[in-house]
C-alpha cells in the first residue's frame, strides 16, 4: 500500500478549510491547514507535504503569489521547491493577467490554477496527479 | 499669476534671432522657464529634453519646418500645447498646422500681451485636459476596482456555501456526515447572513447614488433601530466573550430612511464587535444634544492606527494590522455609512486610539414629532 500522502492547505476563509479539509481526508489524504500566506510557509518547512493547495486571494499581506513566489525562488524553500502548487480563485484569473507584461509573471507562476468552488471529481484527479510526482 | 504658471516650461522654436529672443524676454518675464532653438532639428532634441509644457514654433524655417516638427513634438509627448508663429502670407498653412495638432497660431508681427494671452490660454487648456484625463484615470481605476471586489466578496461567501453542500452530498448519508450535516448547516447560514449583508451595502450604495433614498423617508425612533440592530449581534459578541451593552436613553427622533440607517448602524456595531477582542466591551448610546440626534459606538477593541484615519471613509480602504489576516471586510461599510450621515443632513466621526479603542459617533437632525407618532419596528 502506498503512504498517504500530505496536502498543504493554504486557505484564509476557515469554512473552505473544513470542507475541502474533509473531502480530502475521506479521499485518503492527510491535510494540513495554514490560515495565512506566513502560516503556510511556515508549515511547508515543518510537514513537507506532496501537495500545495493555495489560495490566490487571501487578507493577508504575504498572499498567495507572494507565497509561490517564495516556494519557488526563496533561498530557504529550496528544500521544498519542487513541491506542486495547486492555485485555487474565485475569479478566473492568472497572474499573466493580473500583472500584464511583467516580468516576475514567470517568477510566480504556479504548476496549476483552480477555480472556486472546486469541480470535485476534477480536483481529486488533478491532486492525484500532482501529488504522485 | 497662479503658482503653477512659475512652474512651466517654454520651447521657442525659430530661426529669427530676434525673435527668438523678445519670445524669450516676454514670456520670461512672466515667469516661465524659456529655451529656445534656431531650427528644427534641435528643438526636438531640446523639447525631448526638456519636456516643456508649450512649444512656440515658426511654421517658416530652413531645414525641418514648423509643420514637420508639430507631430514629433507630439511624438515626444502629445500633451505638449503647440502654439505656432507665422506671417501674413502663410495663413493657409497655420490652418493645416492646427489640423497637424497646433493648439493655435499668432500671426506676425504680434505684441507682447498677445503672445501672453495665447501661452496662457494654451497652458489653461493643458492643465484642464490633463485634469479630466486624470478625473478619467481615477474613475477607470475604481470601476476596476469595484468589479474585482464585488466579485471577490461576493464569491467568497457562496464558494464557502456550494463547496460545504457539494461536499455533502459526496459524503452520502453515514454517520459522520451527519454530524458534519448539522455544523455545515449553521456555518451556511452564518455565510449566507454575510452576503445578505454585502447585499445590502450595495444596494443602499446604488441608492444613495440614484437619489432615491429621500423618497423612503418616515419618523421613525432610532432608539429601536439600535436594540434590533443590538439584539441581532448579541449572540456574535456573546460567543467572542464580548459585552455589547445599549445604554437605554430617551427617544431618539428623526426623519429618515429606515433601511439605510440600520445599514449604518449595523456596519458601526458588527465593525466595533469585529475589531474587539475577548473581555472586551461595546457600548451604544444615544443622546439628543441641541436639535440633534447622537449616536455614539465605543468599542474596547484594536483602535486604529492615527495614520489610516484620514483615509478610513474611503471607498476600499482597509485599515491593515498584523495578526488580524482573519478578519474580512469589504471596505465600503464605513463610506456607505458616511454617505447615509451625508444623505441624512447629519455626519459621522471618529476618534480612536491605536490599541484602545474607538468611538464613532453619528449625528442626525432629530424631528420634532412626538414619540408617540413614530412608526413601530416591523
Amino acid at each position: 500500500m502506498t503512504p498517504r500522502k500530505t496536502v498543504l492547505v493554504i486557505d484564509d476563509d476557515a469554512d473552505f478549510q473544513m470542507s475541502v479539509g474533509s473531502l480530502l481526508e475521506v479521499e485518503g489524504y492527510d491535510v494540513v491547514a495554514a490560515a495565512s500566506g506566513r502560516e503556510g510557509l511556515r508549515k511547508l518547512l515543518e510537514v513537507r507535504p506532496d501537495v500545495v493547495l493555495l489560495d490566490v486571494m487571501m487578507e493577508s499581506t504575504t498572499e498567495g503569489y507572494g507565497v509561490s513566489e517564495r516556494i519557488k525562488y526563496g533561498e530557504e524553500y529550496a528544500a521544498v521547491r519542487d513541491v506542486p502548487v495547486l492555485m485555487v480563485s474565485s475569479i478566473q484569473e492568472s497572474p499573466d493577467e493580473r500583472f500584464p507584461r511583467s516580468p516576475e509573471v514567470e517568477m510566480i507562476r504556479p504548476d496549476r490554477y483552480l477555480t472556486k468552488p472546486l469541480d470535485i471529481p476534477r480536483f481529486l484527479e488533478i491532486l492525484a496527479k500532482a501529488a504522485r510526482r | 499669476m497662479t503658482e503653477q504658471d512659475v512652474h512651466d516650461t517654454i520651447v521657442v522654436i525659430d530661426d529669427d534671432y530676434a525673435m527668438r529672443l523678445s519670445c524669450e524676454q516676454i514670456l520670461g518675464k512672466s515667469g516661465y522657464g524659456v529655451r529656445s532653438y534656431e531650427d528644427g532639428a534641435r528643438g526636438l532634441e531640446g523639447v525631448a529634453e526638456l519636456k516643456p509644457s508649450l512649444v512656440v514654433v515658426d511654421l517658416k524655417m530652413p531645414g525641418l519646418s514648423g509643420i514637420e516638427v508639430i507631430p514629433r513634438i507630439h511624438e515626444i509627448d502629445p500633451g505638449i500645447v503647440i502654439v505656432v508663429i507665422t506671417g501674413y502670407a502663410t495663413i493657409g498653412t497655420a490652418v493645416d498646422a492646427m489640423k497637424a495638432g497646433a493648439y493655435d497660431f499668432l500671426p506676425k508681427p504680434f505684441s507682447p500681451d498677445e503672445l501672453r494671452l495665447i501661452v496662457r490660454r494654451g497652458l489653461e487648456r493643458r492643465r484642464l485636459v490633463a485634469e479630466s484625463q486624470q478625473a478619467e484615470i481615477e474613475r477607470e481605476l475604481m470601476k476596476r476596482r469595484f468589479v474585482t471586489f464585488v466579485s471577490h466578496q461576493l464569491k467568497t461567501p457562496l464558494v464557502a456555501v456550494h463547496q460545504f453542500l457539494e461536499v455533502l452530498q459526496r459524503l452520502g448519508d453515514n454517520a459522520d456526515a451527519s454530524a458534519k450535516r448539522r455544523e455545515w448547516t449553521e456555518r451556511c447560514l452564518v455565510r449566507t447572513t454575510e452576503m445578505r449583508t454585502l447585499i445590502n451595502n450595495w444596494l443602499t450604495l446604488s441608492q444613495l447614488g440614484g437619489g432615491t433614498l429621500s423618497r423612503h423617508r418616515v419618523d421613525l425612533d432610532v432608539r429601536e433601530l439600535l436594540a434590533h440592530v443590538v439584539g441581532e449581534h448579541a449572540e456574535s459578541a456573546a460567543r467572542q466573550d464580548i459585552r455589547l451593552e445599549l445604554t437605554p436613553g430617551v427617544p431618539l427622533p428623526v426623519h429618515g430612511d429606515r433601511t439605510c440607517l440600520s445599514v449604518l448602524f449595523e456596519n458601526l456595531i458588527a465593525n466595533a464587535v469585529k475589531y474587539n477582542r475577548p473581555g472586551g466591551s461595546v457600548r451604544v448610546e444615544g443622546t439628543v444634544d441641541s436639535g440633534e440626534v447622537v449616536v455614539a459606538v465605543t468599542d474596547t477593541g484594536l483602535g486604529i492606527p492615527a495614520g489610516d484615519l484620514p483615509y478610513l471613509f474611503d471607498e476600499f480602504y482597509r485599515v491593515r494590522r498584523s495578526g488580524d489576516e482573519t478578519l474580512t471586510g469589504t471596505g465600503l461599510g464605513l463610506p456607505i455609512s458616511r454617505r447615509v450621515a451625508l444623505e441624512m443632513g447629519g455626519a459621522i466621526e471618529v476618534e480612536s486610539t491605536e490599541g484602545a479603542g474607538s468611538t464613532f459617533r453619528v449625528r442626525l437632525p432629530s424631528c420634532p414629532a412626538p414619540s408617540s407618532k413614530t412608526e413601530p419596528i416591523r
